[in-house]
């Protein structure tokens, strides 16, 4: 009996030897450390430089505040992205920084994730719910593409016929951008959009539509494209038509190709998001999270920027010259 | 033997009815979609309009004690009276004022607050839209968490724009406003925190909420 006792008080004092070795770790920046939690980076698509950079900054900052964090990619497919979740929930992970696929199909895996207690902090695309996520760290998208119009109707002196690309239908983002675009452009009866067709956020995409919409219609002056992507798909069917230096191209992200082509004179403007800023938000607010926090803002709009020839030195691909 | 078969029958049916015929959803789902199909955002920016705006405009700032701050310490500025539904560098204010017109142009009319009047500080912006979201910002009380998606949040600033145009800007300008007639205003504002750097202040761009004549 006492051998059983002493055998059980030595598991005993191991075990709680163990435990109390994971909690007391040290990450590099003094921070304690969770050996054993993991965050999730569920990104819509990594085939976007401008995703890239979200994922990859809210791998580093999670890594950073000492946790370790993987990186799943849902290439557009809300389908694939319900498994990264299934995996996610599985696999114990201690928090999700989610960029959705779809603003509604991707409501019921936010759904799953909290029911299993793991909390989800949306980056730049949005779900359409305000109580299933912790928060929703979202571009202003609206707001940009208003200035972004108001620039535009400056740029076509009020009158001439353009083109806006699209990006994916099921997106916030998409009629976000579109609606702030609209609600200046449509103002100007002489500005006359003559085809507006989705090209999915996607460069070759785009190219593709426009070398057909430019086949009907010669004598465009403009295009406007929902992300720089597209941008530079619309920019490479113009030059492949002979008319780059005749019809201007206008984008939304602050991408670095668009920021470089700005530069040279071959864009004319787009909208600077944060994605860094973004997706460094999202992380640090899962930390805090972790940490007991819970009085999150639901929804938090993050300005975007418009960057022209005229203000180009003030940017630089994903943010300002100055803090990004 | 024959019943047995009729029964099974009986029931397959029965099931199969069933089966097809009902259907089991989330309440709070089913509440959320009625929601999002009952909203009309020309109605919600009416009742801002009527019923909420009016409510906060004793809260407005006098423009010269603004543009003061704005030259002198943009960030008590910020701090005491700008606003922001989110992260941002520029903040909307709600403010008031008065002076005589001292130009009127298709854009608006330049009017000066600042004694003795003989330079504009200020453009009421008079045009036939109006774009952003300076109105509903400055007022603070609409609350982009509320909205289970960001486009309603947008489209009632669409709205807003639209009383603004035709409530406040279209029945001004019928009653003649012209140089050297005394304005007194309410309005909102957007200016970025590194205005003043920028050389942005030169003239204040106000969107009309409420406009007199004198």
């Amino acid at each position: 009996m006492t051998r059983r006792l002493f055998i059980f008080a030595v598991m005993t004092l191991a075990l709680s030897a163990l435990g109390c070795k994971q909690k007391k770790q040290e990450s590099p920046d003094g921070q304690e450390a969770r050996a054993k939690e993991k965050i999730a980076v569920i990104i819509s698509t990594l085939n976007n430089p401008w995703f890239v950079v979200l994922a990859d900054t809210a791998k580093t900052r999670a890594e950073e505040l000492g946790y370790e964090a993987m990186i799943f990619d849902s290439q557009n497919d809300t389908a694939k992205e319900s498994d990264h979740f299934e995996n996610v929930i599985a696999g114990g992970y201690a928090a999700i920084l989610f960029n959705p696929t779809d603003a509604d199909g991707s409501i019921a895996n936010v759904k799953k994730a909290k029911q299993a207690g793991i909390p989800t902090f949306c980056i730049d695309r949005e779900i359409n719910s305000n109580d299933v996520a912790v928060t929703q760290i979202l571009s202003d998208n609206y707001a940009g593409c208003v200035e972004l119009g108001q620039y535009f109707v400056k740029k076509m002196s009020q009158k001439g016929k353009y083109v806006e690309l699209l990006g994916i239908l099921g997106d916030n983002n998409t009629w976000n951008r579109s609606k702030g675009f609209h609600s200046v452009v449509d103002n100007y009866p002489e500005l006359k959009m003559v085809a507006q067709q989705s090209a999915e956020f996607d460069r070759t995409r785009a190219m593709e539509v426009l070398e057909s919409i430019l086949q009907a219609n010669p004598d465009i002056e403009a295009v406007f494209c929902g992300n720089d992507a597209m941008a530079m798909g619309a920019f490479q069917a113009l030059v492949a038509a002979g008319k780059a230096d005749k019809v201007m191209v206008f984008g939304f992200d602050g991408a670095k190709d668009v920021i470089d082509s700005i530069r040279d004179g071959k864009i004319v403007a787009t909208g600077m998001q944060f994605p860094k800023r973004m997706a460094r938000m999202a992380a640090e607010q899962a930390n805090e999270y972790i940490k007991g926090k819970r009085d999150f803002q639901q929804k938090v709009p993050v300005a975007v920027e418009l960057v022209t020839r005229e203000n180009i030195a003030k940017y630089t691909a994903y943010g300002r010259q100055s803090n990004e | 033997m024959k019943m047995v078969v009729k029964y099974i029958l009986i029931v397959a049916v029965f099931t199969l009815l069933l089966y097809h015929g009902t259907y089991f959803k989330n309440l709070q789902d089913v509440r959320q979609q009625r929601q999002r199909e009952a909203f009309n955002a020309a109605e919600y920016a009416r009742d801002f309009w009527d019923n909420q705006l009016p409510g906060v405009l004793d809260k407005a700032v006098d423009v010269k004690e603004l543009i003061k701050l704005f030259n002198t310490n943009m960030a008590q500025a910020i701090e005491r009276y700008g606003k922001a539904p989110g992260v941002s560098r520029v903040y909307a204010y709600l403010l008031k004022g008065e002076g005589p017109i001292l130009e009127v142009n298709e854009n608006g009319f330049k009017v000066s607050v600042e004694e003795p009047h003989t330079n504009p500080d200020v453009l009421i912006e008079t045009g036939s839209y109006i774009p952003g979201n300076a109105v509903r910002d400055a007022s603070g009380l609409i609350d982009v968490s509320k909205f289970s998606d960001t486009m309603k949040f947008n489209e009632i600033s669409g709205e807003i724009n639209k009383i603004v145009v035709k409530d406040v800007i279209e029945s001004f300008l019928n009653k003649g406003p012209s140089s050297g007639r005394t304005v007194k205003f309410f309005g909102a504002t957007q200016v970025a925190q590194d205005a003043a750097e920028e050389n942005e202040l030169e003239l204040i761009k106000i969107i009309p909420i409420r406009l007199e004549l004198e």
